[in-house]
């Protein structure tokens, strides 16, 4: 509950938070601190210095392109997106953020800290990689792009590295897309989630059954053959109070499979 | 729960008992809210002392080891560190704590802080006091200490064979082993036409977890030896016992202080180890110290409820549906401490047949320790283990022998007429009728149209199910059932104080021995006394919470076990009798006139027939206070009463274990109903309803809000609640984020209905409530078996608590279970 | 660090340790000690408390991030000792027992209503998703949300 020292900073520019996240090793990004600040009351994780994000406009806003393409800045919150008339573009990205904790966490819980917190059982990462969204990394390199599917690198890892942030993220259009997952409580935390998205075949993102979302595509959006890319994936899922590793990996499937659905029903 | 939730309707009271003039039975508003709701209530942690100290506990981080060296040298070097306290101070200040037990139980050493072994993960090894609360915790890094571990045992049954053992002075896990025999199980085995058995039935480790953790500021004035602990001890009459003999003061030393407490459910009644290592270190430091427990802090070390396994459960059937009794072994599993334990080896005989007229009953009953957290009277106690048992026991016999669920209740109930009731081992059943709340429940959750809801689930994938749950609630206990447990213990019957005074400005002043936790208790005293003051209820002021210095409490004074509308406010109106008859002595005193012709009404002590007559309650005061010469010399009178309410029992008989254990029984029978989706054992509770009897409602919304929370406990207890350990004594679920608690959207439209059976033993009719017997972890089982396990085949619902997973286990292993039941038929 | 804030309209103006949360801030520095804490993981909601007009849990801030905020507690709703719509209704509703979460569950409600005057039942239990409760069920609470927001 109660934190060890540390440094805090609150940068006013992208530049100056990835000065002093260079500067020093112990240095951690805080975005909407609700998960970050829970493990530090833990004292899972105690970095050296905190770099506060949320001054930073650079990493707010939420951009349609004349493409359909929705940009997402890595600092908006889950609040923000499910009242965004520009991210209902693409109208999964609100119905998966709806379905994020409650109203409070929601108002400080930030896309960027979800996907670069990488915890197993968060819902964007898989529902990043169904969508096939591309991650623009800056770092004292400069800036590059990561697919979605190549982001993410094990648990509470990705590819932005140290000294590097996530500053928005590129969902391109479309709608046929599905999420399902069982969860601990309404809204609560997932013992499995799926995300999907057909176009013709279907891409379906697992979360909660190994490090990183695993990516299964399909030829096919039908049932057999989303069972059949299960069936096909071998998946190890851990075991954990809440699901056994043979229950999570039955509930995958089904989890799969209604994401599919879903998705399909919107095509 | 997908759609919008249906309101529930104005609760249905199908019986308002006849209409009473004055307070008693309104709902007038709460005297607790107005601070509350500005945020101006007072919990421990809201106050502050001049250089007080933080205190952390060092706990351990092995469920059983020996502690070979504890070193906090490094911790005292911190800047803002004020001091310490290990393990081998406190075993050389202090002496064990006593324990309610036989042998080998009685052996067990109890301290402040661990002395010489650790026994769970959390048992607090030592504490650091420091300048502010995150340097107490840095600083509690410091401290090093060097564990030798040690084999561990985590289950009550193998706790029994002894092999690793947690108190070498008592050489056993047993804490206490009994059995209980009443009336001729063996002449009902011969009578049967069938035999249910039951191999296994195990109720879960789960607690109420009230919001508000436990905490405490201790000062010790030096001058006078004198301790003030301002803790959310919930039953501080048995803290001090505990406490004061280990610290060597006498009772009095120990002043408790509380104003709010943000609830305790029977998980803030044995807080005495941590405030007696608060109490050593105010003293070693000379100054106030607060010790703040954290969540994980809570469901690691302090407390869980009761886990008990009942096994070769053997129900003898006669071919009407009628059940003789039954037999069992169970096993309680009290973690690494007993504390307020052994009680519960008894506490569960107040309803030894359940609702139920069973007369031939044989339990053999142990309690063990294991390397677990220590248990407290959780919300229920031991007797919500027990009904759930019978509640079991009545739901697997129906299934298999294919009786009717609600027709055999009903065969089986305490009959309306029978009441008062005497069970097998002389408990009596104040009033009721089960029959009539079960029918009520049934309405409410429209059991008429189950067959159209199965039928339409199962057209949507779903499997439908519809329980019962019945469950008791007794409360004012006598507890000469200790003396059953341990003959040596010197505790028998119950009490509870009141004062009642009028002041010289007229004013009326009430002070309770309770330690309310949100139940209202100022707001039902000032109800009661108004009643019989003939004044309003602003007009009564009643001091907010509890403290030793009003001297209104005695040996069993706190809040637990449901209680405080027989015990409390039988204080209560004791106290303002007395007042009444004072005031009418004092005002017949001054007219010249007798007691008899005067009568308090509005304000006013007046002669009947002759309104001009009157003195008002603020004339009253100040002439015995103030004004007072002249008055007759033998007008012994002191309009400040203090009185102890004192509930009518007997010590019980120690041989046959036999006597009345509990003034009163509340009823509450619930119904549920629930979809089961097989392809992922997620299940939604869909409908549910409730129905509570207990005796005169003295504020019918204070009664109905208890059902309404109990009932929410009870279904996180069925559902999600469970306190489970990996092979190293880890809890799995300590803190919030892995033990889920129901938010709102988790619960489901509870219809709710009440009736009121009056308590011919309680001086106002009404009974204790609010602990409410878990009847929703009965429901949602006897629901979930009805969904499941169809007449003698698929699984048995054998566990209290069922997540998804394991109602994903039963679903594809139904032979699993099954085969915990075997039906012998004559 | 220094923290300047304004709470219910107050200034405040102290200097705290980056790694004091927000929650501890408001209790032991400012001493408004209307704002509880429940938990050790974000769950429970007893802290919440609105910060420039966006309802948050305050043991998942630090004091330091608040500088310069306008920050609202249960301290703020009531004026002059009457209580507001909300609160009465609570009290009318029995919708609190110990207490405890109702500060929480006020400041839920309170964004709940800005957001939301008309809320169905649904919206309601969404709204205060975040606060748990021991004592009431939530039954009286939901109920004392709709009165106010007639």
């Amino acid at each position: 509950m109660l934190l060890r020292e540390v440094e805090y900073a609150r940068p006013a520019s992208v530049q100056e938070a990835l000065r002093l996240l260079s500067d020093q090793e112990g240095a951690r990004a805080l975005a909407g601190g609700q998960t970050l600040i829970n493990v530090m009351k833990a004292r899972a994780a105690s970095p050296d210095a905190l770099v506060d994000l949320n001054g930073l406009d650079e990493l707010k806003g939420i951009d349609l392109g004349s493409d359909g393409t929705v940009t997402i800045g890595a600092m908006v919150t889950y609040s923000e997106v499910i009242g965004s008339a520009e991210a209902r573009a693409r109208p999964i990205l609100g119905e998966v953020c709806a379905q994020i904790a409650d109203v409070q966490v929601r108002n400080r819980g930030t896309v960027g800290g979800n996907v670069c917190s990488n915890d197993p059982t968060n819902h964007l990462p898989p529902l990043m990689v169904s969508l096939g969204a591309t991650m623009h990394i800056t770092g004292p390199g400069g800036e590059r792009t990561v697919a979605a599917e190549e982001f993410f690198l094990g648990v509470y890892m990705t590819a932005a590295g140290p000294g590097e942030l996530l500053t928005r993220i590129s969902v391109p259009p479309g709608k046929s897309d599905g999420f399902a997952s069982v969860a601990i409580g309404k809204d609560g935390t997932c013992i499995v989630n799926a995300a999907a998205s057909v176009n013709g075949g279907a891409r379906v993102a697992l979360g909660c059954v190994d490090a990183v979302p695993v990516l299964l595509k399909t030829d096919s959006a039908e049932e057999d053959a989303v069972r059949a890319a299960l069936q096909g994936a071998n998946l190890d899922p851990p075991s954990d109070v809440h699901a056994s590793a043979d229950y999570r990996r039955h509930l995958a499937e089904v989890v799969a499979v209604r994401a599919v659905a879903q998705a399909r029903g919107k095509s | 729960m997908t759609e919008t939730t249906v309101t529930p309707e104005r609760p249905l009271v199908v019986e308002e008992g006849e209409t009473r003039p004055g307070f008693i039975g309104q709902n007038i508003p709460r005297k607790e809210d107005k601070r509350l709701v500005q945020g101006e209530g007072v919990f421990f942690d809201d106050i502050k002392r001049h250089e007080m100290g933080f205190v952390h506990f060092v706990r351990s981080p092995y469920a059983h080891a020996r502690i070979k060296t504890v070193d906090v040298a490094k911790a005292l070097e911190l800047d803002g560190v004020y001091g310490t306290l290990t393990g081998d101070e406190v075993a050389i200040l202090t002496d064990p704590f006593f324990e309610l037990s036989t042998p080998p139980g009685a052996h067990i050493k109890d301290y402040a802080l661990a002395v010489g072994k650790v026994r769970h993960v959390g048992d607090p090894v030592a504490a650091v006091v420091a300048r502010t609360r995150e340097l107490a915790r840095d600083a509690a890094e410091l401290v090093e200490v060097d564990y030798e571990p040690l084999p561990l045992v985590l289950d009550g049954e193998q706790a029994l064979a002894d092999e690793v053992v947690l108190h070498d002075d008592a050489g056993s896990n047993t804490v206490w082993s009994g059995t209980f025999d009443w009336g001729d199980f063996e002449g009902a085995m011969a009578e049967a036409d069938h035999v249910v058995k039951i191999e296994r039935l195990h109720f879960d480790r789960f607690s109420s977890t009230p919001l508000e953790c436990s905490g405490c500021l201790v000062e010790y004035n030096r001058g006078t030896g004198q301790w003030t602990i301002y803790g959310n001890h919930q039953m501080p009459g048995v803290g001090a016992i505990w406490m004061a003999p280990a610290l060597r003061v006498g009772l009095d030393k120990l002043r408790f202080v509380s104003q709010d407490i943000g609830g305790g459910f029977g998980n803030k009644i044995t807080l005495h180890p941590q405030f007696t290592a608060c109490c050593l270190l105010a003293r070693k430091l000379n100054r106030p110290v607060q010790w703040t427990e954290w969540r994980t802090d809570q469901h690691t070390a302090n407390t869980h409820g009761n886990e008990r396994t009942f096994l070769d459960v053997t129900v003898p059937v006669k071919a009407d549906g009628t059940m003789l009794g039954f037999s069992v072994k169970a096993i309680d599993d009290c973690g690494a401490f007993p504390r307020y334990e052994p009680l519960g080896c008894i506490i569960w005989a107040q309803v030894t047949p359940g609702c139920y007229r069973w007369r031939n009953v044989r339990v053999d009953f142990t309690q063990v320790c294991t390397n677990k957290s220590p248990v407290a009277p959780n919300r229920g106690y031991s007797r919500m283990q027990h009904l759930w048992l019978t509640e079991r026991i009545v739901d697997i016999v129906a299934s298999e022998l294919e009786l009717d669920p609600v027709e055999v209740r009903k065969k089986n109930y305490v009959k309306h007429e029978e009441f008062p009731y005497e069970t097998p081992n002389g408990c009596i059943y104040d009033s009721g009728d089960y029959a009539r709340c079960l029918d009520i429940a049934l309405d409410l959750i429209g059991y008429d149209s189950l067959e159209e809801r199965r039928r339409d689930a199962e057209s949507r994938g779903k499997l439908f199910g519809i329980g019962i749950g019945s469950t008791l609630d007794s409360g004012t206990n006598n507890f000469g059932q200790s003396m059953i447990l341990n003959p040596d213990l010197q505790f028998s019957g119950n009490n509870e104080v009141a004062t009642v005074k009028l002041d010289i400005f007229g004013e009326v002043v009430v002070t309770l021995g309770t330690v309310p936790q949100g139940q209202g208790h100022e707001t039902t005293a000032s109800q009661v006394v108004a009643e019989i003051l003939g004044c309003t209820p602003d007009d009564v002021t009643v001091r907010a919470g509890h403290d030793s210095y009003w001297n209104s409490h005695a040996g069993f004074s706190g809040t637990y076990a449901s209680q405080f509308a027989v015990t409390g406010l039988g204080a209560v109106k004791g106290a303002a009798d007395k007042l009444a008859g004072e005031m009418k002595q004092l005002a017949a005193a001054v007219f010249g006139a007798t007691p008899d012709d005067i009568e308090l009404a509005e304000g006013q002590a007046r002669i009947k027939g002759n309104p001009e007559a009157a003195l008002p309650f603020m004339a009253l005061g100040a002439i015995l206070n103030a004004n007072n010469a002249g008055l007759p010399e033998d007008l012994d009178i002191t309009l400040n009463v203090r009185y102890v309410y004192r509930p009518p029992f007997q010590k019980p008989d120690l041989d046959r274990k036999y006597g009345n254990l509990t003034l009163t029984y509340a009823t509450q029978i619930h119904a549920c109903a629930l979809e089961v989706d097989p392809e992922t054992g997620v299940y939604e509770i869909v409908d549910y309803a409730a129905v509570d009897d207990c005796g005169n409602r003295i504020h019918p919304q204070i009664v109905e809000g208890q059902v309404h929370g109990a009932t929410a406990q009870a279904l996180g207890a069925a559902t999600h609640e469970i306190f489970t350990y990996d092979e190293e004594g880890n809890l799995l679920t300590p803190n919030f984020y892995d033990y889920h608690v129901p938010h709102a959207l988790d619960m489901p439209p509870m219809k709710n209905g009440f009736i009121e059976s009056e308590s011919p033993f309680t001086p106002l009719g009404a009974k204790g409530m609010g602990e409410g017997g878990g009847a929703g972890i009965h429901a949602v089982c006897a629901a979930l078996q009805n969904a499941l396990g169809r007449r003698g085949e698929g699984p048995i619902v054998w566990r209290s608590c069922n997540p998804y997973h394991r109602v994903w286990e039963m679903l594809q292993q139904p032979e699993q279970t099954r085969r915990l039941v075997e039906v012998e038929s004559r | 660090m220094d923290v300047e804030v304004t709470v219910n309209g107050e200034a405040y103006e102290r200097d705290v340790e980056p790694r004091k949360l927000l929650i501890h801030f408001l209790r032991d520095d400012l001493d408004l000690t209307g704002s509880h804490i429940g938990c050790d993981t974000g769950n429970c909601g007893a802290c919440s408390v609105i910060v420039d007009g966006v309802l948050l849990k305050s043991c998942m801030m630090l004091a330091v991030q608040a500088d310069g905020a306008k920050i609202e507690t249960v301290e703020g709703l009531a004026q002059d000792g009457e209580l507001n719509g909300l609160q009465q209704a609570f009290s009318d509703h029995h919708a609190l027992q110990c207490g405890y979460c109702t500060p929480g569950m006020l400041m839920s409600a309170t964004a709940l209503l800005r957001a939301n005057p008309r809320p169905s039942e649904d919206d309601i239990r969404k709204g205060i998703q975040g606060n748990l409760c021991r004592c009431t069920g939530y039954v009286n609470i939901v109920d004392a949300i709709k009165a106010a927001a007639e």
